[in-house]
Formats: structure tokens, sequence, C-alpha cells
């Protein structure tokens, strides 16, 4: 093995394209990485002024031994969203640095099959990981008086990029933060990404002025600070509950679908940009709709309708928009088992070439 | 997933290479493409057409295949697509300055292939062409 620093078991360059994304966030926030010793290896030094902020530690473990340690530093660093980010990145460094203390005393057969895609064998590694990432995805959702809330959250086979939150927003009225979000490509590069953009967009929503803002502000990151060639499609939206207006803004994702309670054509909500992280500005505009009292309005992504059948077909939006006006008359709750049942059933058996994810919020009818 | 390509060298007023893609381009082969591309740009080609009439998939993934063969084919390193985005940033915004021929257009361009390049405003970084003859005429 070459490139490995003895005193610390992770690929120098490997390790810093991992940590490119993390090192030089925004908004206050940065994340370093030290060696066991509590040498700094990564990212910036804190400044003096930063040693107030709030502070979160997670420990590296490899064979049961600590190997090092991420520092993430700023405000808001202890919230939940962050910390799982955290988590996902110290679990990537661990299998990185198990797979390289397994490689040297491989035997050489062995290193010279593992040598020609030493990717694929990382992304074996992280197969562990999609457990962790099921974690980090599958949040509780909040409760929000007068409406149901409902998710299915099914990951790919090899590490994939979507990602979805609910989460109340501290401003007043506490309005409903929404976030579906598709990264594209696959294996590590994704899953990072992923748990790179999840809280960047959460805490957009939080800060700006409304969702294109928000996705503004996230593009602008992505676009002067994460060096890949991956990018992210995003939906995201501000719901009222009182009103019951939410107002959406689409970066290149699948748009959302308003299934009226009253009967009438489900309405896709079209409009938005470009996705995240290729272009700067979005110069996004923001579409209003009103949930009424049995209204739903449901968010996926491309797995569900790029879903294929094993004789190759695909899933498709005509046949989502089928399943949802046959489960109109259920809940949020029926609506996405409904589409996940089709789904699946369409499926057959075939394994899972991309995330699914569904969410369904539903305003109850009066 | 089974996507073949095929590579046919074209003359006119400059030389044109045509790159046929048949089949579905997603999470399965959406790497491959892009190694298919770089061996032509180290070969010394310039202009790459891609034909997209026989492509009736892409899915997301298959978009970062479009965004990287781009980028290979402006003699960008590193030329693994997951790596190297601050180049290909240089090339949305040159192209939004209205500074550079894109080195890659496409044709063929099916309804449903062509619904996601447009949602997420790829359509940006390529001449689209209605099909192969006209894109030879205007390369």
């Amino acid at each position: 093995m070459t490139g490995l620093d003895p005193s610390f078991p992770v690929d120098r360059a490997e390790l810093e394209r991992i940590l490119a994304p993390f090192t030089r966030v925004r908004d206050g926030l940065t994340v370093t990485l030290q060696d066991a010793a509590g040498r700094r290896i990564s990212g910036s030094p804190a400044d003096a002024e930063s040693s107030s902020n709030a502070r979160l530690t997670r420990d590296l473990l490899v064979g049961g031994s600590v190997f090092g340690r991420l520092v993430a530093e700023g405000p808001g660093v202890t919230d939940r969203t962050t910390a799982a980010s955290l988590d996902a990145l110290a679990v990537a460094l661990e299998r990185l640095a198990e797979a390289g203390q397994r490689s040297p005393a491989a035997s050489a057969a062995e290193a010279a099959t593992a040598a020609p895609d030493r990717r694929s064998g990382i992304a074996a590694e992280l197969a562990v990981g999609r457990l962790h990432q099921r974690s980090i995805v599958s949040l509780v959702a909040p409760e929000v008086a007068g409406y149901d809330l409902a998710s299915h959250y099914e990951p790919a086979r090899e590490l994939g990029g979507d990602f979805f939150e609910l989460f109340r927003m501290p401003r007043r009225g506490q309005p409903l933060g929404m976030v579906i979000a598709d990264v594209a490509g696959k294996g590590i590069a994704a899953a990072l990404l992923m748990a790179f953009a999840r809280p960047i967009i959460h805490s957009a929503l939080n800060a700006a002025r409304g969702p294109a803002d928000a996705l503004e502000r996230t593009n602008r990151i992505l676009v002067d600070e994460v060096h890949t060639a991956l990018f992210i499609t995003a939906l995201v939206g501000r719901l009222d509950p009182d009103s019951g207006r939410v107002r959406l803004a689409n970066a290149g994702h699948e748009p959302a679908l308003l299934v009226p309670g009253a009967g009438g054509a489900i309405d896709s909500i079209e409009g938005g940009g470009p996705l995240l992280g290729a272009f700067a500005p979005l110069d996004l505009t923001e579409i209003d709709v009103v949930l009424r009292p049995g209204d739903r309005l449901v968010l996926y992504t491309d797995g569900v309708t790029d879903s294929r059948s094993p004789s190759g077909e695909r899933f498709g939006k005509p046949r989502l928009l089928e399943t949802i006006e046959r489960a109109r008359a259920g809940s949020a709750h029926d609506l996405v088992a409904a589409i996940r049942s089709a789904e699946t059933a369409f499926r057959d058996g075939a394994e899972c070439v991309d995330d699914v994810t569904i969410v369904a919020v539903g305003r109850h009818a009066v | 997933m089974a996507m073949q390509t095929t590579i046919e060298r074209v003359d006119a007023h400059v030389p044109i290479t045509v790159m046929t893609l048949t089949g579905e381009l997603d999470a399965s082969n959406y790497l491959r493409v892009v190694d298919d591309v770089r061996p032509l740009y180290e070969a010394g080609v310039r202009h790459l057409l891609l034909d997209l009439t026989d492509l009736t998939f892409i899915s997301s993934s298959g978009l970062v295949s479009l965004y990287s063969i781009e980028k290979v084919m402006q003699g960008q390193e590193p030329p693994d697509p997951e790596y190297g985005w601050g180049a290909l940033h240089e090339v949305g915004r040159a192209v939004d300055d209205g500074e550079i021929q894109s080195a890659v257009q496409l044709c063929g361009v099916q309804p449903g292939v062509r619904e996601v390049i447009e949602r997420t405003g790829l359509d940006r970084l390529f001449r689209i062409h209605p099909d192969r003859a006209t894109a030879v005429a205007e390369f």
C-alpha cells in the first residue's frame, strides 16, 4: 500500500477527497479530523472566537481502538442532523481504515484480486454502512396537529443518495419544513454528499427567506466548495399548518403531486429550475399551493418511477398516478403504503437499483 | 442493464465522432460510458455527437455520465466522474458566458429522456439537434 500514513490508517489521498467538502463549511460550522494523539490531520484550526462554540466529538475506531477523532464546531452543531452527518462521515472513515488495515496483511493473491477495483472494494466495506445510512435517513417525523405525515425509504443495494426530512421550523407558527432530495450517482461519494448536504439544506431552510432562497444558498455552497462530479435534485417546501399554504421550490427534482380530497385530477406541480451543484445562480421560482382539508401532497424520488420489473419495464409516472388514484380515499399512510406495495409488486423480487423514497403530507378532512 | 455503444467517424466540415447509445443509461452503466469516451479524447477526438435516438431511458445517474463526458471532452482532469466538480463548474460558467462552443452535442433525444435533461437544467450544457443529419450539418 502506498500513501498510507503510518500514524493514520487511512490513505491520505482518499482522506482528502472525502474530507474536502466537510472541512470548509460555511455558516460558522467547521469539521476537523485529529489523529489518536490529538494532532490535527485535516480541517482548519479553530480560531480564538470559536473556543466558546458548541462542539461535537466523535471517536474513530478500528479493531476496537481509537485511531482518530472528528470534531465539529459551530452554532447548531449539536442538532441531530449535524450529529447524524458527522456519524456518517465517521463510519465511512472507519470502513476505509478497516480496508487499509486489512490490505497489507492480506496474502499477495488476495491483494492481487482486490487491486483491480479498489472502488468497489470500498463500496463492499460500506455495505455495512447501509444500516447506518438507513438510520440517518429514516428520522421520526414530527407531530403536526391536523395533519398526517407518512414516509417510506428503501436504500438501494449499493449506497445511494436519497434523503428526506420533515421538521418543525423554529419560527412563528412553527411551519413544517419539507425536504426530499436525490444525489445522482452511487457509492461512497453519493452517500457522503448526501450526509453533507442534508444539514445544509435543513439549516438553509431555517435561515432563508423562503424555499427558493434556501436552495440558492445550498447551491452556492455546493458550487463553491464541493469537488465532485455528482449533483443533487431537491424539492423543498414550507407548510403553514394553520392555513395549509405550502410554498415549494424545486431544483431539478420530480414534481410534487397534489391529491385533492374533494376529488378531481391529481395535480403534478411543475416548475422549478436546474439541479443543485452545477450552475449558479439557479433563478428558482417558488410555487404556492394550498392543502385544503382532505388534500394530500406526495413527494417521491425517481427510485419509484425508475423501478424495473424483471422483464425490464419501468414503473413510470402513469403507473404511480394510477396507484395514487386507487388509494386516494385513504390517509397519507395509506397512500404511501399503496405506492410502496405497488412498486414492490411490480419489481417482483428484482433488486432495488436506486433508493426508493416516498413522503406524503395529508391534511385531515374537517 | 444492457446498453450498447457504437462509435463511428463522420467527416463533415469538422471531423465528428458519433457515439450511439442504445438501451438504458442508469446506475448500472453510467461510469462505463464515460470510460468509453476517455480514449476517444486521448486519441484526438474534439467533436463528439451523442446519438440518443435509441436511448429509451436515462436515470439521474445517467445525467452524471452526460455531465462527465462533457468534462472529459473539455480535457479536464481528473477523468473519474466522482471527482473534479470544480472543473465542471468552470465548463458550466463558460457555457453560460457564451465563451465556448460545447465539444459535445446531442441528437435524437427521445421525449422521456429529454424531459429528464430539461427538468434538471442540463440542456444548458448541450446543443440538442433533432436528428443525426441535422447535427452533422450544423456541428
